[in-house]
């Protein structure tokens, strides 16, 4: 029984990480309504921008609001003089010029950085708790509890303010928004900014457990976008809830059902997805969309 | 199959320019010219050309594997690589195991059809992202059942299987030998593909592709083309598959990781969605770009593929098949260039342009 | 029709265009490069009178990209650092500077027999590129060709095979020699042991602990209690820490070969209150990169086996081998701080053991170089551990195939004979 409760513990630690990245996307897909690819990427560029920080003897939580900061400035570059121009055109051109954005971003750090790993230092302190008879770290902790922060103030932004409902009108459709007086480029900016900020929280939160290197969050990435899907497109609460899930699921089956084992666990998720979908194909949260013609 | 090509062609004489298209004579001499000089090319070029062109055949009949299901009938797949590999494993297994060629090639393009079929038979059921999720899950864990069925596949060392060194006595090298193949199976497939996606499944995968409820409405079963649509990009990625083991001739689980379906994707818009020349620029694409960035700064290729993908599309976003329709929109805009809009290339000037008449049964179909 | 027109005539200048530019880059010489039959003691390509040229297919980038640009940053320091001293002499009489090549193959094996041939003209010999199926990919091709493929960084046996394999030659030891080597230390111990495994589910774990067995096979004191795999592409093993640590073993055995990885399982292992005694691969066992990150002074001993010296050890913070390494490093390998993979080190080595083949080659051809190549024994390379030494004699062993079971003393290793 201990041990089933600290796989579920680790599980949930793990989907911290996962659910980190999601959160970043759906911001995005909220916003402009595309999968960016390149966001793990663009964490990754803020994570490093934080290492250079407090090399350079910035204290670790000053450094990470600077690179928070920095990463709102170039989600809104890269949106405005980049994404911008395929936003109308074709969806998978533009999920394209995502993945364009992430080799390249990738390279840029391998290119100034290097391939080594890198320390990063941690917010949190790596001490051990003792809860219900199972042991969690307080870094895991504290990654969870920023996240779950993130996931409110997003849900709270999405769904009581005047700036997430404009963002979701320009999401849904840009031209009507335009009409109804919304400064639809602006908020575009705005969507990317805040995304790549909370793509830099995630980053920073990470770094110091995957240790960085310009590839970091490759591997989450996939997990993060089946959270995604998983969660719903539309819903904060509902991608975090559901990267939990899947970092709970993977390590029961690996442990408990015998054929998937550690190997093959990776196979959990989308199992999952699809059985989830076929019967409720907006997702365990998410609202049902109006389809694009 | 390759030795059709083999066989010495007629070559015709290059026909007038200005009726061009028109006359029968450019219907028939075209493709036959271009035959001609498919089956003259392996001869002429160096050993590293004729491998580099060889790989771009893999990865052409791959991306139009993909383009059959995405690019025609609009469903994103994730999982297009899973084929290519899945097709590698069954010809490595085969040819190890000494079972007749022809035999190998004709299992390494059924079972992953019929991997596809399964596949497709659940997904189909999906639509939009869904699919995408479903369809990224094939790679991911493909890898690790590669390695666990290491009876068959050769765990994480992977299979070496050379069936493809030229036959005695034909006087060729291998290199001009497996380039015949590629071209030969190649060439077929593109054009298989090309009569489908004109005629009327065509035009059935673009209704799908445009709207599922018109389609419905049409009495056309989105659910069935689209079933019909994946198996056959993942019989097409077997095809790719056996190439993949004409040409390198060794697959290991890296051959389908999740990162390659993901190039695939890319070389494909890349190229140009929902087209056959895009689907050959595509694999151009795939294999020229890493070359050629190693060529500039070994240590530097994952920046310049990045800048390059994000430059192709910023200049081109319907990919590279767009150039020259960008390129008369612009001669045209000037009032200079009105009227020689696009200039007739006149065949056989050059022996590049002799083949620049390639295939002329491919044109874009039901793009939306 | 017009549409038709148009689309026909777009497909014709796209594919014209296509292939005007795969033209140019091939280059159109009419099969040039082709057969490769030279005379007998004909200089091989890729070499003159003053200079040899080496290739290297190595993943310069994507996830294995770290331990890759190692393999070349080490190699091309070495020689750096030579041609700035004039050169090798070698055994023809001539003296040379080595010209390096590296592709990127992003451990991609299709890539890497795109790159192999690519280089097989250009270059004398192969060398020093990192992975099992990046090599495999073109090793048939290479014998094929008479290329050699010489002192590579893959742990797999086939490459030492010389029946199998007569134009290769592995460098580091083979992955079971290192398992073997710890198992044949626990048997010897004198005490009961449970041992826990995990290992990458690849050719490399599995290699490890297929070592490891062999040698505590029938040793009554030991006893395996669990044993778990991981996928190279996991975020984090916490969950196998946590099945093992209910195991109740009290040595691990954890033949892992991802940095992030090993540290997250020290930290995880700590957390859960589990202190075994640790193995770790020659490749992940850094002082600097994983042990202290990891807090491996909470252990009661972790062990490893290795042939080199650790550079960010302070043990060897004053040795000479070390700094004359590191500067050429920084120099000539553009790498500007000390590495966290022992890569560098070997390729480093790879270097020096090159140089013991070229000095002994009498004809400037691939055949004499591997004849050359083949016959180092004793040699003890630069940054070598005292007991261990480079020989390329014994068939069916890789250059290096002595390692040493050394202990985390909580700055560095120290060598040991015991358990304990």
């Amino acid at each position: 029984m201990e041990k089933f409760v600290q796989l579920v513990v680790d599980g949930l630690s793990t989907g911290s990480v996962y659910a980190a990245l999601a959160l970043a996307i759906v911001l995005v897909h909220s916003a402009t309504g595309l999968i960016n690819f390149a966001q793990g990427g663009l964490a990754v560029l803020a994570a490093y921008v934080a290492w250079v920080l407090t090399n350079q003897g910035l204290p670790v939580g000053l450094a990470i609001v600077a690179a928070i900061l920095v990463s709102f400035v170039l989600g809104a570059v890269v949106e405005r003089y980049l994404i911008r121009r395929f936003e109308r055109g074709d969806p998978d051109t533009a999920v394209v010029v995502t993945i364009g954005l992430l080799t390249l971003v990738t390279g840029v750090a391998g290119w100034i950085w290097g391939y080594n790993n890198q320390q990063f230092p941690s917010l949190f302190p790596l001490d051990t708790v003792s809860l219900l008879g199972v042991s969690v770290s307080i870094r895991s902790l504290g990654t969870t509890a920023v996240i779950v922060v993130a996931m409110v103030l997003l849900q709270v932004l999405f769904v009581r303010t005047k700036i997430g409902l404009a963002l979701r009108a320009v999401a849904i459709n840009p031209q009507s928004a335009a009409f109804s007086g919304l400064p639809v480029g602006r908020l575009l900016m705005v969507g990317w900014g805040l995304a790549a900020a909370l793509g830099a929280v995630a980053g920073t939160l990470v770094a110091p457990q995957l240790t960085l290197t310009p590839g970091m969050l490759d591997n989450a990435l996939v997990y993060a976008l089946a959270a995604v899907i998983l969660g719903g497109l539309t819903s904060p609460v509902g991608v975090v809830v559901a990267a939990w899930i899947i970092g709970v699921l993977e390590n029961l089956a690996a442990v408990y059902v015998g054929f998937i084992g550690f190997d093959l666990k990776v196979a959990v998720p989308f199992i999952l997805i699809f059985v989830v979908l076929l019967v409720r194909p907006q997702g365990l949260f998410g609202r049902k969309t109006v389809v694009r013609v | 199959m390759a030795r059709v090509l083999d066989t010495p062609t007629p070559s015709t004489p290059p026909p007038p320019a200005r009726s061009l298209r028109q006359t029968p004579w450019v219907r028939w001499g075209a493709p036959l010219l271009l035959v001609a000089a498919l089956a003259v090319l392996p001869l002429v070029g160096t050993e590293s050309f004729n491998d580099t062109l060889a790989r771009i055949g893999v990865f052409a009949v791959a991306v139009l594997g993909l383009n059959v299901v995405m690019g025609y009938t609009g469903q994103v797949s994730l999982g297009q690589i899973f084929f290519l590999g899945l097709g590698a494993y069954v010809t490595a297994y085969g040819v190890q195991q000494g079972w007749n060629v022809v035999l190998v090639f004709v299992l390494a393009c059924l079972l992953p059809a019929v991997a596809g079929l399964l596949v497709a038979l659940a997904a189909a059921r999906l639509g939009g992202l869904a699919i995408a999720m479903v369809t990224i899950a094939l790679p991911i864990v493909g890898v690790p059942l590669a390695k666990r069925l290491s009876e068959f596949t050769g765990g994480s060392q992977g299979l070496s299987a050379r069936f493809t060194d030229a036959p005695e006595g034909s006087g060729l090298y291998d290199d001009q030998f497996q380039l015949y193949l590629v071209l030969g199976i190649g060439g077929v497939v593109f054009l298989l593909t090309a009569c489908l996606v004109r005629g009327k499944y065509g035009r059935a995968f673009a209704i799908v592709k445009d709207n599922e409820n018109v389609a419905s409405s049409m009495g056309i079963s989105p659910y069935r083309y689209k079933v019909l649509a994946f198996t056959i990009a993942s019989l097409i990625g077997g095809v790719s598959g056996f190439l993949y083991m004409v040409v390198v001739q060794y697959t290991s689980p890296e051959t389908m990781s999740f990162g390659h379906s993901i190039e695939l994707l890319v070389a494909m818009v890349i190229g140009g969605a929902g087209s056959i020349a895009g689907s050959l620029l595509g694999g151009v694409f795939y294999v020229v770009v890493p070359d050629l960035t190693n060529a500039v700064d070994p240590s530097l290729t994952s920046l310049l593929q990045g800048a390059l993908l994000l430059l192709v599309l910023f200049l081109l976003p319907g990919g590279l098949v767009s150039l020259p329709r960008a390129l008369a929109r612009r001669l045209r805009r000037s009032p200079a260039g009105r009227g020689s809009a696009a200039p007739p290339t006149p065949p056989s000037s050059t022996p590049g342009s002799a083949t620049a008449a390639e295939r002329p049964q491919t044109e874009r179909q039901g793009h939306a | 029709m017009n549409g038709h027109v148009r689309s026909r005539r777009t497909l014709g200048i796209a594919v014209a265009s296509a292939l005007a530019v795969t033209l140019s880059a091939c280059g159109g010489a009419t099969d040039a490069g082709r057969g490769g039959d030279t005379a007998e003691g004909a200089p091989s390509p890729g070499i003159t009178d003053d200079s040899v040229t080496l290739g290297i297919t190595t993943p310069l980038s994507g996830s294995t990209a770290g331990p890759g640009t190692c393999t070349v940053a080490g190699v091309r320091a070495y020689f750096g650092m030579r041609n700035a001293e004039g050169g090798i002499e070698f055994g023809d009489g001539q003296t040379r500077t080595v010209e390096i090549e590296a592709l990127d193959d992003t451990y991609d094996p299709q890539q890497a027999a795109a790159n192999y041939d690519q280089l097989k003209n250009e270059v004398f010999a192969m060398t020093a590129g990192l992975g099992t199926p990046t090599n495999r990919a073109w090793r048939d091709a290479a014998i094929a060709d008479e290329v050699p493929q010489a002192l590579i960084m893959t742990g797999d046996p086939i490459f030492s095979d010389t029946e199998q394999s007569p134009w290769q030659l592995g460098f580091v030891p083979i992955y079971q020699n290192e398992g073997e080597a710890f198992g044949e230390l626990l048997a010897a111990s004198g005490q009961q042991h449970r041992v826990a495994i995990l290992s990458q589910n690849d050719d490399y774990g599995e290699g490890y602990v297929e070592g490891f067995k062999a040698a505590v096979e029938g040793a009554d004191n030991i006893e395996i209690v669990d044993e778990l795999t991981y996928e190279a592409t996991d975020t984090s093993v916490d969950a196998q820490i946590t099945e093992l640590a209910n195991s109740g073993a009290d040595v691990i055995f954890n033949a892992m070969s991802l940095v992030p990885l090993v540290v997250g399982a020290l930290q995880k292992a700590q957390q859960l209150g589990w202190t075994p005694s640790w193995f770790l691969p020659s490749n992940t066992s850094s002082p600097g990169a994983v042990l202290e990150p990891g807090g491996g002074g909470a252990f009661p001993g972790i062990y490893s086996v290795s042939f080199a010296k650790a550079p960010a050890s302070p043990a060897f913070a004053e040795d000479e081998d070390v700094q004359t390494y590191l500067s050429a490093l920084a120099e000539y390998g553009d790498y500007p701080e000390p590495p966290a993979f022992p890569h560098c080190q070997w390729s480093w080595m790879v270097g020096a053991t090159l140089e013991q083949a070229f000095t002994q080659m009498e004809e400037p051809t691939r055949d004499s170089f591997m004849e050359a190549l083949r016959g180092i024994q004793g040699y003890e390379a630069p940054l070598m551990l005292p007991g261990t030494s480079v020989d390329t004699t014994q068939d069916g062993q890789p250059a290096v195939s002595s390692v040493v079971v050394q202990k985390y003393n909580g700055r560095g290793y120290d060598t040991v004979e015991s358990f304990g």
